[in-house]
Protein backbone atom coordinates (compact mmCIF):
# COMPACT_ATOMS: atom_id res chain seq x y z
CA UNK A 1 0.00 0.00 0.00
CA UNK A 2 1.31 3.41 -0.95
CA UNK A 3 1.99 6.08 1.65
CA UNK A 4 -1.40 7.69 2.48
CA UNK A 5 0.19 11.15 2.47
CA UNK A 6 1.44 10.62 -1.06
CA UNK A 7 -1.95 9.29 -2.09
CA UNK A 8 -3.63 12.40 -0.69
CA UNK A 9 -1.09 14.53 -2.49
CA UNK A 10 -1.58 12.78 -5.83
CA UNK A 11 -5.35 12.81 -5.45
CA UNK A 12 -5.29 16.56 -4.92
CA UNK A 13 -3.05 17.18 -7.89
CA UNK A 14 -5.32 15.08 -10.06
CA UNK A 15 -8.48 16.82 -8.90
CA UNK A 16 -6.94 20.26 -9.26
CA UNK A 17 -5.56 19.48 -12.70
CA UNK A 18 -9.07 18.57 -13.77
CA UNK A 19 -10.46 21.76 -12.30
CA UNK A 20 -7.77 23.88 -13.94
CA UNK A 21 -7.61 22.32 -17.39
CA UNK A 22 -10.53 19.94 -17.78
CA UNK A 23 -8.28 16.90 -18.01
CA UNK A 24 -6.44 14.76 -15.50
CA UNK A 25 -2.65 14.75 -15.51
CA UNK A 26 -0.88 11.62 -16.73
CA UNK A 27 1.07 9.78 -14.03
CA UNK A 28 4.36 10.73 -15.66
CA UNK A 29 3.42 14.39 -15.30
CA UNK A 30 2.27 13.80 -11.73
CA UNK A 31 5.53 12.06 -10.89
CA UNK A 32 7.57 15.03 -12.00
CA UNK A 33 5.42 17.42 -9.96
CA UNK A 34 5.67 15.21 -6.91
CA UNK A 35 9.39 14.64 -7.20
CA UNK A 36 9.21 10.87 -7.44
CA UNK A 37 10.09 8.39 -10.16
CA UNK A 38 7.64 7.75 -12.97
CA UNK A 39 7.05 4.21 -11.77
CA UNK A 40 6.44 5.39 -8.20
CA UNK A 41 3.93 7.87 -9.56
CA UNK A 42 2.19 5.11 -11.49
CA UNK A 43 2.00 2.90 -8.42
CA UNK A 44 0.57 5.76 -6.37
CA UNK A 45 -1.99 6.38 -9.10
CA UNK A 46 -3.08 2.73 -8.98
CA UNK A 47 -3.41 2.97 -5.19
CA UNK A 48 -5.43 6.18 -5.48
CA UNK A 49 -7.82 4.61 -7.97
CA UNK A 50 -8.25 1.60 -5.70
CA UNK A 51 -9.06 3.89 -2.78
CA UNK A 52 -11.40 5.99 -4.93
CA UNK A 53 -13.28 3.27 -6.83
CA UNK A 54 -15.97 5.60 -8.11
CA UNK A 55 -13.41 6.73 -10.69
CA UNK A 56 -11.84 4.47 -13.28
CA UNK A 57 -8.98 4.03 -15.68
CA UNK A 58 -9.65 3.32 -19.31
CA UNK A 59 -9.59 -0.51 -19.66
CA UNK A 60 -6.14 -2.01 -20.14
CA UNK A 61 -4.41 1.33 -19.68
CA UNK A 62 -3.22 3.64 -16.93
CA UNK A 63 -5.13 6.55 -18.45
CA UNK A 64 -7.62 8.25 -16.18
CA UNK A 65 -11.01 8.17 -17.85
CA UNK A 66 -13.12 9.25 -14.92
CA UNK A 67 -12.30 11.06 -11.71
CA UNK A 68 -15.66 12.15 -10.36
CA UNK A 69 -17.31 14.43 -10.29
CA UNK A 70 -15.41 15.31 -13.47
CA UNK A 71 -14.43 13.12 -16.43
CA UNK A 72 -11.33 13.24 -18.58
CA UNK A 73 -13.22 11.23 -21.17
CA UNK A 74 -15.96 13.43 -22.66
CA UNK A 75 -19.55 12.66 -21.72
CA UNK A 76 -22.80 14.31 -22.73
CA UNK A 77 -22.67 16.39 -19.53
CA UNK A 78 -20.82 19.51 -20.64
CA UNK A 79 -19.81 21.89 -17.91
CA UNK A 80 -19.29 25.61 -18.42
CA UNK A 81 -17.65 27.91 -15.87
CA UNK A 82 -16.96 31.62 -16.40
CA UNK A 83 -17.99 31.27 -20.04
CA UNK A 84 -15.56 28.42 -20.73
CA UNK A 85 -16.80 24.95 -21.65
CA UNK A 86 -13.87 22.67 -21.03
CA UNK A 87 -15.16 20.21 -18.46
CA UNK A 88 -17.35 17.12 -18.47
CA UNK A 89 -19.21 15.58 -15.55
CA UNK A 90 -18.98 11.83 -14.98
CA UNK A 91 -22.75 11.42 -15.13
CA UNK A 92 -25.98 13.28 -14.54
CA UNK A 93 -25.83 12.68 -10.80
CA UNK A 94 -22.23 13.76 -10.39
CA UNK A 95 -23.03 16.79 -12.51
CA UNK A 96 -24.86 18.24 -9.51
CA UNK A 97 -21.68 17.93 -7.43
CA UNK A 98 -19.36 19.84 -9.76
CA UNK A 99 -20.53 23.07 -8.12
CA UNK A 100 -18.40 22.21 -5.07
CA UNK A 101 -15.23 22.36 -7.17
CA UNK A 102 -15.88 25.97 -8.16
CA UNK A 103 -16.90 27.80 -4.98
CA UNK A 104 -18.51 31.19 -5.42
CA UNK A 105 -18.97 30.64 -9.15
CA UNK A 106 -21.87 29.64 -11.35
CA UNK A 107 -21.51 26.19 -12.87
CA UNK A 108 -23.66 25.46 -15.90
CA UNK A 109 -24.30 21.89 -17.03
CA UNK A 110 -25.80 21.30 -20.45
CA UNK A 111 -26.74 17.88 -21.77
CA UNK A 112 -28.98 16.39 -24.41
CA UNK A 113 -31.86 14.27 -23.13
CA UNK A 114 -31.15 10.62 -23.96
CA UNK A 115 -34.73 10.19 -25.14
CA UNK A 116 -35.25 13.13 -27.47
CA UNK A 117 -31.87 14.81 -27.78
CA UNK A 118 -33.29 18.15 -26.70
CA UNK A 119 -31.11 20.31 -24.48
CA UNK A 120 -31.32 20.40 -20.70
CA UNK A 121 -29.66 23.07 -18.58
CA UNK A 122 -28.87 22.95 -14.89
CA UNK A 123 -27.02 25.88 -13.41
CA UNK A 124 -25.82 25.83 -9.82
CA UNK A 125 -23.90 28.09 -7.49
CA UNK A 126 -22.44 26.90 -4.19
CA UNK A 127 -24.77 23.91 -4.21
CA UNK A 128 -27.97 25.84 -4.95
CA UNK A 129 -29.97 25.37 -8.12
CA UNK A 130 -30.07 28.65 -10.05
CA UNK A 131 -31.49 27.58 -13.42
CA UNK A 132 -33.34 24.40 -14.34
CA UNK A 133 -34.52 24.22 -17.93
CA UNK A 134 -36.90 22.60 -18.53
CA UNK A 135 -38.22 22.80 -14.97
CA UNK A 136 -39.24 19.12 -14.91
CA UNK A 137 -35.71 17.67 -15.16
CA UNK A 138 -35.33 14.51 -13.07
CA UNK A 139 -32.52 12.17 -12.17
CA UNK A 140 -32.82 8.48 -12.96
CA UNK A 141 -30.86 5.49 -11.70
CA UNK A 142 -31.27 2.63 -14.14
CA UNK A 143 -29.79 -0.35 -12.27
CA UNK A 144 -29.52 0.59 -8.63
CA UNK A 145 -26.32 1.22 -6.72
CA UNK A 146 -23.83 -1.40 -5.74
CA UNK A 147 -21.37 -3.67 -7.50
CA UNK A 148 -23.59 -6.73 -7.14
CA UNK A 149 -25.78 -5.51 -9.97
CA UNK A 150 -22.95 -5.83 -12.46
CA UNK A 151 -24.04 -2.97 -14.64
CA UNK A 152 -22.05 0.03 -15.83
CA UNK A 153 -22.21 2.68 -13.13
CA UNK A 154 -22.88 5.40 -15.67
CA UNK A 155 -26.27 3.90 -16.38
CA UNK B 1 -27.27 7.89 -13.48
CA UNK B 2 -28.66 10.30 -15.97
CA UNK B 3 -30.79 13.41 -16.20
CA UNK B 4 -33.93 13.47 -18.33
CA UNK B 5 -36.34 16.22 -19.28
CA UNK B 6 -39.06 14.40 -17.34
CA UNK B 7 -39.95 10.95 -16.05
CA UNK B 8 -41.80 10.25 -19.30
CA UNK B 9 -38.67 10.97 -21.29
CA UNK B 10 -36.75 8.51 -19.12
CA UNK B 11 -39.37 5.80 -19.66
CA UNK B 12 -39.15 6.31 -23.42
CA UNK B 13 -35.34 6.00 -23.37
CA UNK B 14 -34.32 2.96 -25.44
CA UNK B 15 -32.16 1.60 -22.58
CA UNK B 16 -34.70 2.22 -19.82
CA UNK B 17 -34.72 -0.67 -17.38
CA UNK B 18 -38.36 -1.55 -16.58
CA UNK B 19 -37.23 -2.56 -13.08
CA UNK B 20 -35.98 0.94 -12.37
CA UNK B 21 -39.30 2.63 -11.68
CA UNK B 22 -38.06 3.44 -8.19
CA UNK B 23 -34.93 4.99 -9.69
CA UNK B 24 -36.33 8.49 -10.11
CA UNK B 25 -35.10 11.36 -7.97
CA UNK B 26 -36.05 15.02 -8.14
CA UNK B 27 -33.35 17.51 -8.99
CA UNK B 28 -33.45 19.27 -5.58
CA UNK B 29 -33.08 15.88 -3.88
CA UNK B 30 -30.26 14.97 -6.22
CA UNK B 31 -28.46 18.23 -5.47
CA UNK B 32 -28.81 17.43 -1.78
CA UNK B 33 -27.68 13.84 -2.23
CA UNK B 34 -24.57 14.92 -4.13
CA UNK B 35 -24.04 17.97 -1.98
CA UNK B 36 -23.56 16.44 1.46
CA UNK B 37 -20.77 17.63 3.75
CA UNK B 38 -17.94 15.51 2.38
CA UNK B 39 -18.54 16.93 -1.11
CA UNK B 40 -17.66 20.39 0.19
CA UNK B 41 -14.13 19.17 0.88
CA UNK B 42 -13.14 17.66 -2.46
CA UNK B 43 -10.37 20.23 -2.82
CA UNK B 44 -9.00 19.74 0.69
CA UNK B 45 -5.49 18.35 0.98
CA UNK B 46 -6.69 15.36 3.02
CA UNK B 47 -9.89 14.60 1.12
CA UNK B 48 -9.00 11.04 0.15
CA UNK B 49 -7.87 9.93 3.61
CA UNK B 50 -10.15 12.02 5.82
CA UNK B 51 -13.35 12.81 3.93
CA UNK B 52 -13.98 10.21 1.26
CA UNK B 53 -14.20 7.33 3.77
CA UNK B 54 -17.10 9.13 5.49
CA UNK B 55 -19.13 9.36 2.33
CA UNK B 56 -20.87 6.00 2.37
CA UNK B 57 -22.48 6.60 5.77
CA UNK B 58 -23.40 10.12 4.77
CA UNK B 59 -25.04 8.95 1.55
CA UNK B 60 -26.99 6.28 3.38
CA UNK B 61 -28.25 8.77 5.95
CA UNK B 62 -29.39 11.17 3.24
CA UNK B 63 -31.16 8.45 1.26
CA UNK B 64 -32.98 7.30 4.38
CA UNK B 65 -33.96 10.90 5.09
CA UNK B 66 -35.62 11.25 1.68
CA UNK B 67 -37.31 7.86 1.88
CA UNK B 68 -35.02 5.96 -0.49
CA UNK B 69 -33.90 3.23 1.89
CA UNK B 70 -34.50 0.31 -0.48
CA UNK B 71 -31.77 -2.08 -1.65
CA UNK B 72 -32.01 -0.43 -5.06
CA UNK B 73 -30.75 2.86 -3.63
CA UNK B 74 -28.64 1.62 -0.77
CA UNK B 75 -26.63 -0.73 -2.93
CA UNK B 76 -27.40 -3.82 -0.90
CA UNK B 77 -28.43 -7.10 -2.53
CA UNK B 78 -32.15 -7.45 -3.17
CA UNK B 79 -33.98 -9.84 -0.85
CA UNK B 80 -34.42 -13.34 -2.38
Amino acid sequence: MADPRLMDQEFQRLMRSLVESGRALHYAELSKEMGCSVEEGRQILLAVMQAYPIGWLHPDTDYIASFPPLNSLPTQYRVTVRGEQKWFAQCGFEATSVTWLFPGTSVRVEAPCLDCGERMVVEMRDGSLVTVDPPGIVGHLNYGFGPSRGRPPFL
Amino acid sequence: MNLFRSEEHARRWSQFNPRSEEGFISLPELAGFFGTETRHHMLDANYLSAWFPKRAAERRAFLEQIGKASPFWLGTPSPP
